[in-house]
């Protein structure tokens, strides 16, 4: 007779060509919380000083900004004043706001930096971003069907989700959703395909429906009516200057966060893959699922430090400022589980997030057609 | 810098400033040229630093505009960065209502926190926040004919203030006033005390435990029988009494027993009754656990095991770290009364863990 042996250390992670056992993804995980715990120990001074000098200094580009616009009768002046007050609403949007909502600075006390009252310069209502990507997103990172930032409900970049002929267009719309970036993450929240298929009540939707409607209505009285109003017969000047600091905001925005996830080689994951995941499989899903940019210091500020990507995902309560310090130590601890680190300069990993898009706006049974064919006609 | 809302054009132009500061308030962008812009708290400005001894510093403080006048014995939430991050405490103010600039008269106590921070390292210049002025250590309306306040240590700060305004405000009473200190190098506001005694409304009195009394000051400290001893009919009157937990505690004992009047005071620290018996604190959200000590506040414990709680005052006042107890066993560190809890909010500065306790953190 057989005894069954029982495997106390099973390989619960196969992907990439690596295998890890139970006790292995738990030894990561491990040494990920140790960077943390330093790192939120040793947080002081000179962190609190770091963000409040950001503050002032957005702020006081986005009141110079605002400023020349009022001068724009000389282009010279709606020139600077429009790239200052994009470079500001950039810092606000991403180094600041996004990153006092989630809680980085809570440990500072400073109402005015409070991940529970601090509202940003975008039409989307902080408690809507908070549910739909501090709690979605970061939870649930990468897994089709669970988050919604994979193709934001409209774009196709997983093999997993069903293809249908709208697809098709994709690799056209993906850059109208790049230029109203905002307005995409305004509506986010909203799961509109919950709605059809009867998974969220109208009366829910229609609630959060108002609230983002309130502040999309502040945000364009402020930027299309009262300050172009303000400079008088400049009126057209000032609103093409703020249309364009928004839509270079867009932009931007688009940019560093499709090269987040969405790159060649980020991992996609399934529902099932996230059944009774641990702390260390989740650690392991976030290193996996998100990719790095490579670039100076004000590269960094600029894109929010979202271009440490995966630092972000494996701490994303830690102020970001500290995430560049963390980034070649999270990167050793890869290296010696086998681990893919994702990173590159912004045009090569853009160029692999394009590559997907127009890929994926084709069906599954077309794209492995093109990789046999591929594959036959490769030389011997 | 004092900005008149109340007519209708400066309501229409406030109008106008947030809808074009939106989503933040005019005040964020008037920081920049005066930190203590807020439309959210009132922020104060460090003035000047007055040296009352080298534990002890008066702090002048001029507010922002909303700074709502105190009533006198009242104290403020002081907050402060220490490494970064905004500590607070309690303080009473030592000014008299209507007095420009507002101060607080803090003594280091060596803990390393807010008061020793202020004591040492505080600077004219610097920035504090200020909660509003709160508390009823203040004198009732109609002012009564005599009163007896009784202060010790730092206790010495809101009837200072009770004191000082009640002699400026043209009262006909009399007020006697015993104040209980270490020695002469320890006390505070010694100058304006000396000032305010020459007023004849007022009898002061100095006791020292520890200093050889000169000119009309007594030795000695208080004890069941110095009040009834020393002061003529002490037990008919009106009670002020502030000052270190042993102190009010013999006060209130003496008054229970012999008190015929109301009695009015402050506590100036967290009382703790002994505290919990401790026990396994888990925390739901962040998904760690903590073996909380007898005695430990569920704060201090989640401070230990990593966590950073919201909070304040550390003394049940403020209620900022207030936090809902998913179910658990726990005693009030204060009255000492010990509670089932199931879903409910507690201050997490003022209850000790009595077993297992679940937090929302």
């Amino acid at each position: 007779m057989n005894a069954k042996v029982e495997n106390l250390d099973p390989v619960i992670f196969e992907r990439q060509g690596v295998r890890l056992t139970r006790s292995q993804v738990e030894a990561f995980g491990r040494e990920i919380e140790a960077l943390r715990d330093e790192v939120m120990s040793d947080l002081g001074e000179q962190d609190a000083r770091y963000i409040r000098r950001l503050v002032k200094t957005q702020k006081s580009m986005e009141l110079a900004g605002r400023g020349l616009l009022f001068l724009s009768v000389l282009p010279p002046a709606w020139l600077a004043g429009t790239a200052l007050l994009s470079v500001s609403k950039i810092l606000e949007n991403m180094e600041i706001g996004h990153n006092v909502m989630h809680a980085q600075w809570d440990w500072l006390n400073d109402p005015a930096l409070d991940s529970s009252t601090y509202d940003w310069d975008n039409t989307c209502p902080a408690e809507q971003w908070k549910h739909s990507h501090n709690y979605m997103h970061h939870t649930f990172t990468n897994v089709v069907g669970k988050d919604r930032d994979v193709g934001y409900g409209i774009l196709r970049l997983s093999e997993d989700q069903p293809w249908n002929p709208l697809y098709l267009a994709q690799p056209a719309y993906n850059w109208a959703l790049a230029a109203l970036f905002q307005w995409g993450v305004a509506f986010h929240d909203l799961e509109y395909e919950k709605l059809l298929k009867g998974e969220k009540s109208f009366a829910e939707y229609r609630v959060q429906r108002r609230k983002i409607m309130k502040k999309v209505r502040k945000q364009v009285l402020k930027d299309y009516l009262l300050f172009p109003a303000l400079a008088g017969p400049f009126f057209p000047l000032v609103f093409a200057g703020n249309l364009s600091a928004n839509l270079t905001r867009n932009l931007w925005a688009y940019l560093i966060i499709f090269c987040g996830h969405f790159t060649e080689h980020a991992e996609m994951f399934s529902e099932a893959d996230i059944e009774n995941e641990s702390r260390g499989q989740w650690y392991l899903r976030q290193l996996l699922g998100s990719s790095n940019l490579e670039g100076g210091p004000l590269f960094h500020i600029m894109s929010g430090n979202l271009s440490h990507q995966i630092e972000h995902h494996l701490f994303p309560d830690m102020p970001s400022n500290r995430y560049k310090e963390l980034a070649p130590r999270v990167r050793e601890i890869a290296d010696r589980y086998g681990l893919h680190y994702n990173t590159g300069r912004l045009g090569q990993q853009f160029g692999t997030v394009l590559k997907r898009i127009n890929r994926m706006a084709l069906p599954n049974r077309v794209l492995r057609g093109l990789s046999r064919r591929r594959a036959n006609s490769a030389p011997m | 810098m004092h900005l008149d809302s109340s007519s209708p054009r400066n309501g229409l132009m406030r109008r106008l400033g947030r809808a074009l500061a939106s989503p933040f308030d005019p005040e964020d962008y008037l920081a920049l040229f005066d930190a203590r812009y807020s439309s959210r708290e009132i922020l104060a400005r460090v003035a000047r630093v007055r040296r009352e001894s080298d534990q002890a510093v008066t702090l002048e403080l001029e507010p922002n505009r909303l700074w709502k006048p105190h009533r006198a014995g009242q104290h403020v939430l002081l907050g402060v960065d220490i490494d970064g991050a905004r500590q607070q405490r309690c303080f009473s103010l030592s000014s008299a209502p209507g007095e420009w600039p507002v101060t607080v008269t803090v003594k280091a106590n060596g803990g390393g926190g807010v008061s020793d921070h202020l004591v040492h390292r505080c600077r004219a210049g610097d920035l504090v926040s200020l909660s509003a002025p709160a508390g009823d250590f203040v004198i009732p309306e109609p002012a009564p004919e005599r009163i007896l306040l009784l202060s010790a240590g730092s206790g010495v700060t809101p009837v200072h203030s009770i004191v000082k305004s009640w002699l400026s405000s043209g009262q006909t009473g009399r007020l006697i006033w015993v104040h209980f200190e270490r020695n002469y190098s320890s006390l505070l506001l010694g100058e304006s005390l000396r000032e305010l005694a020459l007023d004849d409304r007022l009898d002061f009195r100095l006791v020292l435990s520890a200093d050889t009394p000169r000119g009309g000051d007594f030795s000695g400290r208080l004890d069941e029988h110095w009040l009834t001893q020393q002061v003529q009919d002490a037990a008919a009157l009106p009670l002020f009494v502030c000052g270190p937990q042993g102190f009010l505690d013999t006060v209130i004992d003496w008054h229970g027993r012999h008190g015929q009047g109301p009695l009015f005071h402050e506590r100036f620290q967290q009382a703790t009754s002994g505290g919990g018996e401790g026990g396994r604190v888990r925390f739901a959200r962040s998904g760690g656990e903590t073996e909380a000590a007898a005695g430990q506040s569920l704060l201090e414990a989640a401070e230990a095991a990593g966590l950073r709680p919201r909070h304040g005052c550390r003394m049940g006042i403020c209620h900022t770290c207030k936090c809902r107890v998913a179910r658990g066993r726990v005693r009030d560190l204060q009255s000492g009364e010990h509670r089932e809890l199931n879903n409910q909010e507690i201050r997490i500065c003022m209850h000790g863990a009595d077993g297992d306790v679940e937090l929302d953190l």
